[in-house]
């Protein structure tokens, strides 16, 4: 377990979390600490939660028990501290989230003009800044649909970048990507993390592109966290169900028959 | 119980079309969205709209000849098909073909902005989907609706008009005195545009809140877009019949 | 779906303004061009014991041009008879107090309107007065019945003396139905 840090030095701290959908526990007795300026990657089996983690740090899902804070304060619910809050949050989703009607530097400028003042040139040159850092500085107009998946994945990297927000959120930034644009994004993310000084969290189920990017590592697993460490711990590691899902093995802890499961109300 | 499932769905509905009133601002962005809007839903609908106009006002006046030549009141052909138009066939029958075309095509857009994920990403970068989404395509409805009824009536009774002097031989002079004897312009004219707005709202919130609300699948895309083309389609129907009831004496 | 900014606009633009232009040629073109409000006419009243088919928004006509619609009809709760509200434009002032109002058909199957006689009288009518002298709708049905029951023409004279549900109370001047 880490040695406890001081309170500024902490980005995001969950205490004792227990996370609910509906009326089935997804997660429970989550503890976390993610120190400022570091990579973590949240791995895990698909299904485990890892996405409802996200939820709770973007104030999406309110926790059932325990404290989520994110830079020494708790997250709120109130509608307008939530919004401060999260202008402070940038985040990839899966889907890239690109807005179809909106060239990609209107899609990078929007929450610059949603939430600041700035006229027009200015944004514009911020816009062609972040455009350049993800290396698409020429795709400014064109539309999500003539982007292919890596560049639009950029283009969403570049749009949560857009408000130099302390914390950056990744949920599965690899998927549906080869293997060099996978090397393009990761080689982004741990660049701009030390160049930015940003802390990154990282959820994902590619470990081998993570492992070497990431300063820690946790491991969801059947509703807990079943590892918390550096990447060379994990690699070091004993326990069955991290070892399987580190090698890919078809059986194990988590068994090739899926268990029987008792239909569940929608 | 479907009862009160029923009914929760209406509050949920009622909350929502209240979220869009409160978040229509007028600022310099929600206008550029209006404008891309009204392009999308009006100027595009354009075409379905005078077709449907030009064939009514044939298919009224031909059945309306039929009809009024047994008495010898053929002259009133253009009061008949002026009236008709004017009081439910343009309101109703424009707000059907605009739920078909452009309440599908809202609530497909809508749904897909669920789907791959735009709406969330708004939600986390502190914007308000509703009023980046939602608004402006309630008020380009409200908007656009009237103007095609307007296309409608004007494509219909010219159609009529040339069914009725050139084909069937009314006087010109006869169709147009007759016409605008008949049709009042406070009771009749203006009506059949207040119609017209309400059935856009409505055809618009039933379209937004459902395609806001689907299921973020491709699924639950297409099943959006169907129950918004139904329920739009009732909805429209049945105000028609409170409306009218309301409004004409 | 997605246009550049400013054929977009112009697009736009144009629909709107199509759509408007149409909206100006349908109101002028196929309306009765009643735009004024409330403030274009004035006000006279008249009573008559039957309305017959009369509904509000009827013309009110003298020599067959329309001056003027039916506002509202209401019953007199204390003497029992219809007062109907006249709305006359305002550019026909000064119809004398011995004007006279009857209802009357346009044609056979035709609507009810209001027709107006004009009297000699030098004084006029303020706006809110009432028209002293009314004649009551015809039931043609009833006159029809009548003349076929009562042997034919020498009854002629007394039958639209008849007409009606009631004797009428107000001098009623003996003109034949006239549209």
């Amino acid at each position: 377990m880490p040695v406890a840090t001081p309170t500024q030095d902490i980005a995001v701290r969950l205490s004792d979390v227990r996370l609910d959908r509906g009326a089935r526990t997804v997660l429970s007795e989550i503890d976390l600490d993610v120190p400022r300026g570091s990579i973590t990657a949240v791995l895990g089996p698909s299904g485990s939660g890892k996405s409802t983690l996200l939820a709770a740090l973007t104030g999406e899902l309110v926790p059932a028990a325990g404290t989520v804070e994110v830079f020494g304060q708790p997250v709120p619910q109130r509608q307008r501290a939530l919004l401060e809050l999260r202008k402070g949050i940038g985040v990839l989703l899966q889907g890239n989230g690109l807005l179809t009607d909106l060239t990609a530097a209107e899609n990078v400028a929007l929450p610059l003009r949603t939430h600041t003042k700035l006229p027009r040139p200015v944004i514009e040159r911020l816009v062609a800044m972040k455009l350049h850092a993800v290396g698409l500085r020429t795709a400014g107009g064109l539309y999500p649909r003539e982007l292919s998946g890596g560049m639009a994945r950029r283009v969403a990297l570049a749009r949560a970048l857009a408000l130099d927000p302390p914390l950056m959120v990744y949920d599965e930034p690899l998927t549906g990507l080869d293997p060099i644009a996978s090397g393009v994004i990761m080689s982004l993310i741990a660049r701009l993390n030390a160049s930015l000084g940003l802390t990154s969290v990282i959820v994902t189920h590619h470990v081998h592109e993570t492992l070497p990017v990431a300063d820690r590592a946790i491991v969801i697993a059947n509703g807990k966290i079943v590892f918390s460490g550096t990447p060379s711990e994990l690699e070091a590691t004993s326990d069955p169900l991290v070892l399987q899902f580190l090698r890919g093995e078809p059986d194990g802890p988590i068994a090739f028959d899926t268990a029987e499961r008792s239909r569940e109300p929608a | 119980m479907p009862f009160v499932a029923a009914t929760r769905s209406l509050g949920r509905a009622g909350l929502f079309s209240l979220s869009v009133l409160r978040a229509s601002k007028p600022t310099a962005d929600f206008f550029a969205e209006l404008i891309r809007e009204i392009y999308k839903i009006g100027a595009r609908s354009l075409p379905i709209i005078a077709v449907g106009g030009a064939f009514v006002g044939l298919s009224v006046t031909l059945l309306g000849y039929r009809a009024l030549e047994t008495y010898g009141a053929a002259n009133q052909i253009s009061a008949l098909v002026g009236l008709g138009l004017y009081r439910e066939l343009a309101p109703v029958l424009t707000a059907l073909l605009f739920v078909g075309r452009a309440g599908s095509s809202i609530a497909a857009e809508l749904g897909l902005m669920r789907a791959t994920d735009q709406i969330t990403a708004l939600g986390l970068m502190a914007i308000d989907p509703v009023a980046k989404a939602v608004a402006p395509r309630f008020w380009a409805a409200v908007i656009c609706v009237p103007l095609l009824t307007a296309f409608f009536c004007s494509l219909g009774i010219t159609a009529s008009y040339f069914e009725a002097v050139h084909v069937i031989g009314i006087d010109a002079g006869t169709f147009w005195q007759v016409l605008r004897d008949a049709v009042d312009y406070r009771h009749d004219f203006i009506v059949a545009f207040q119609k017209a707005a309400v059935f856009g709202g409505t055809a618009a919130l039933v379209a937004c809140y459902v395609g806001y609300h689907a299921e973020p699948t491709i699924e639950g895309t297409s099943v959006a877009t169907t129950r918004a083309v139904v329920n739009a389609s009732l909805l429209v129907l049945m105000f028609n019949f409170v409306l009218s009831a309301l409004l004409f004496r | 779906m997605t246009t550049r900014g400013p054929r977009l606009e112009f697009a736009v633009g144009a629909f709107l303004l199509l759509a408007l232009a149409s909206l100006l040629v349908l109101a002028i073109a196929s309306t009765n061009g009643k735009f004024g409000f409330g403030g274009d006419t004035y006000e006279l009243t008249a009573r008559f014991t039957n309305i017959g088919p009369l509904r509000p928004m009827a013309p009110v006509k003298i020599g067959g041009v329309t001056i003027g619609r039916v506002g509202e009809i209401t019953l007199d709760p204390v003497r029992l008879d219809s007062v109907v509200t006249l709305d006359i434009d305002n550019r026909y002032q000064d119809l004398s107090i011995d004007t006279s109002a009857g209802i009357l058909t346009n044609g056979l199957l035709g609507e009810s309107y209001i027709g107006l006689q004009p009297g000699g009288d030098l004084e006029s009518l303020k706006p809110g007065e009432e028209i002293a002298f009314t004649t009551p709708a015809v039931d043609i049905i009833q006159m029809v019945g009548k003349y076929m029951f009562s042997g034919g023409g020498d009854n002629a004279a007394a039958a639209p003396a008849d007409a009606g549900d009631a004797a009428p109370q107000s001098p009623s001047p003996t003109e034949p139905p006239q549209p």
